[in-house]
């Protein structure tokens, strides 16, 4: 847990006044939330017949083998309902709204991950739910748009800025302080202010305490972990259990996009990273010399973001975690490696932290294990990966796709 | 001084349309009767901002804007009006200065004030004890709804003006006013009129507002509405920000 919301120097609550009342009250809701074990009941009911909790931890012994080093082990997070590790979080805080009396959800989403899984827990709990999503995003995954909005969610496009993640932020943030009476802000990382880090990392722990016993019956311990960093909150939540201990190791692979340079990766701690107070809390942040936030890229829409949980930056600067920036070609290499010698595909973001994995397991070498979060399954990445991966073919198959699109469209008329 | 006897707290957005059209906006802005101005410094991510002024804003940076060319024009424009001059800003480019400095370059270049939405009371980084140091001291943000446990601590920050937020949310939309927003200005002049003015914005437009506020705030302050005008009149931005000024005191 923060101290007073800081995890070391980061961390904090830098919001409009009209937004403290409301952020008091959810820490309080919050804290006696989690001190209720009814409420703590129907958090691990619903994990298991909804999400489909525990998730499996998967000895990796072909990827392993080829590899030459050290044991990997997967931890399957993209098996839970809606495809990545985001309805933890979502079923969550959705839960604990009903329990404050908000009838309304609104949440952020960058790649559509976190919308989805929030629209699918407003669904299965009876929220009226409003996403907002950078029009730009919207271009770019309209097939989540297309789920959220199948769940019963209002996807609104946010036109300003960049169009993307953080200005989808900046929005949700704009309608609470206008609607905070009956609408909870379902935030999608473990970021904001506080009470949001520990907030969600608390509700994406179940990843890390799974793993800690399944690990425990297959009779090995971890000598490291390694997860994917966005904002970070499937790192944070497999961390967890591990973060005041020494061992195991604990590595984070961020963006490294497509190498150094401004709006070419988004990588903040093993990279550019400034501190900077920005979105509400104080971090690592890419910005210009001003304060601005730049922009970032990365093939995984989810990494593509100019912060960091302040927590996970506080426990990089006291080297409890480890950064490494992975770059796009690295992350599309580990997924076709893990595709053909484990049968999994990886989620691009879950990619970054495959190609870590297979670092780190080779620098090990042989006895020791290494567990890589895959925290999303790649399904949702289909025309990211046809595009990159499938050749001409996939060109075709587009065009054929359209053509057979416009044909139906014309026999209906 | 205008022929009310309430202000009005003129906003424009430092670099919008260019750095040149916003100097002479500002001077628009107090040839229509603004009796203080609030010179916007754009940041990329304008949370408390409505769509108006977030657009305007990234236009601004989009034309290569920085923090420097602000306080220059800052000084340009203390230089050229008796007209008080505040700055509104976010607390990443505030941070990213160093409190201390960002304070200080505002207070050389005349500023009479700093409003910096999202460092409040309590969480500031040392901002309004900084301000109230160079001179230049912040201007905390009031919700009308405010407790009075937080009002008092508000209340005991370093500070000359008080910026009432007159709806939840941000800025942009039509407000009216309610009896309790009223009944709170009341009270709030009542027991603080000897030691703080009280300027109160959030969906200011019309002249009927202002004469709603009078008697219950030092100034009104009007954001978006001229935002707006300036953005609709491309070549003609002195013109445009002095008639909507005025449309808003009821001069025209």
């Amino acid at each position: 847990m923060s101290h007073s919301g800081f995890f070391g120097e980061y961390g904090g609550r830098y919001v409009a006044e009209v937004l403290k009342q409301p952020l008091e009250e959810l820490e309080q809701a919050f804290s006696s939330a989690l001190s209720d074990t009814s409420f703590l009941q129907e958090l691990q009911d619903i994990g298991q017949d909804y999400i489909g909790r525990p998730t499996p931890l998967m000895p990796a012994h072909r990827a392993s083998k080829a590899t030459g080093g050290a044991d990997i082990w997967v931890k399957l997070e993209g098996l839970a309902n809606t495809g990545a590790h985001k309805i933890n979080n979502a079923i969550g805080q959705a839960l604990l709204a009903k329990r404050m009396g908000k009838t309304r959800i609104i949440a952020e989403t960058g790649a559509g991950q976190h919308g989805v899984a929030t629209a699918a827990a407003c669904a299965r709990l009876g929220l009226e739910c409003v996403v907002f999503m950078g029009a730009e995003d919207i271009r770019r995954q309209r097939p989540n748009v297309h789920w959220m909005t199948l769940y019963g969610a209002e996807v609104r496009p946010v036109e300003t800025g960049s169009q993307t993640l953080k200005d989808a932020v900046n929005a949700a943030l704009r309608d609470w302080s206008a609607r905070w009476g009956d609408t909870h802000y379902l935030l999608g990382s473990a970021l904001g202010p506080s009470p949001f880090p520990d907030m969600v990392r608390e509700f994406q722990s179940v990843i890390g305490k799974e793993t800690q016993i399944q690990a425990a019956q297959a009779q090995f311990q971890p000598d490291a972990l390694v997860a994917c960093v966005g904002g970070g909150s499937n790192a944070i939540g497999f961390f967890s259990p591990w973060i005041d201990q020494v061992h195991p190791l604990l590595i984070g692979a961020e963006a490294g996009g497509r190498g150094r340079g401004v709006g070419a990766h988004a990588a903040r701690m093993d990279g550019e990273g400034q501190k900077a107070v920005a979105q509400g809390y104080k971090s690592l942040f890419l910005t210009d010399e001003d304060g601005q936030l730049q922009a970032t890229h990365s093939i995984s829409a989810g990494l593509d973001y100019p912060g960091i949980g302040p927590q996970l930056a506080h426990l990089g600067q006291s080297g409890r975690i480890q950064f490494q920036a992975i770059r796009d070609d690295e992350a599309l290499e580990a997924l076709q490696f893990f595709a053909r010698h484990e049968g999994l595909i990886f989620a691009l973001e879950s990619a970054h932290a495959a190609a870590a994995a297979l670092h780190i397991a080779r620098e090990l070498g042989p006895g020791k294990s290494v567990v890589v979060n895959m925290s999303g399954r790649g399904d949702k990445d289909v025309f990211i990966t046809g595009s990159a991966l499938g050749g001409e073919t996939w060109g075709h198959f587009l065009s054929d796709e359209t053509r057979r699109f416009e044909a139906r469209k014309e026999g209906q008329k | 001084m205008s022929k009310n006897s309430i202000g009005l707290v003129a906003h424009f957005v430092a670099g919008y349309p260019s750095l040149e059209a916003s100097f002479e906006v500002a001077m628009g802005l107090v040839a229509g009767g603004a009796t203080a101005l609030e010179m916007q410094i754009p940041y990329s991510d304008p949370s408390a901002d409505g769509p108006v002024i977030e657009k305007a804003c990234a236009q601004s940076l989009a034309g290569g804007f920085r923090v420097d060319e602000a306080f220059a024009l800052a000084k340009r424009i203390t230089e050229a009006t008796d007209v008080p001059l505040f700055v509104m800003s976010y607390a990443g480019l505030v941070y990213a200065r160093g409190i201390t400095r960002f304070t200080q370059d505002a207070a050389q270049a005349g500023v009479m004030g700093l409003i910096v939405p999202d460092l409040v009371p309590g969480a500031d980084e040392g901002f309004f004890a900084a301000a109230a140091a160079a001179g230049c001291p912040g201007v905390p943000v009031l919700v009308t709804d405010v407790s009075e446990q937080r009002l008092q601590e508000i209340l005991h920050e370093p500070a000359q003006w008080l910026y009432v937020a007159l709806r939840r949310g941000v800025t942009g939309a039509y407000t009216e006013l309610d009896e309790a927003q009223k009944k709170f200005l009341g009270a709030l002049r009542q027991r603080e009129g000897e030691r703080h003015q009280v300027m109160a914005g959030f969906g200011i437009r019309e002249y009927s507002q202002v004469q709603i506020l009078e008697g219950l705030v030092d100034a009104v302050v009007a954001g978006t509405a001229l935002v707006s005008s300036v953005a609709a009149h491309p070549g003609e931005e002195r013109m445009a920000a002095q008639n909507a000024a005025a449309h808003i005191l009821g001069q025209k």
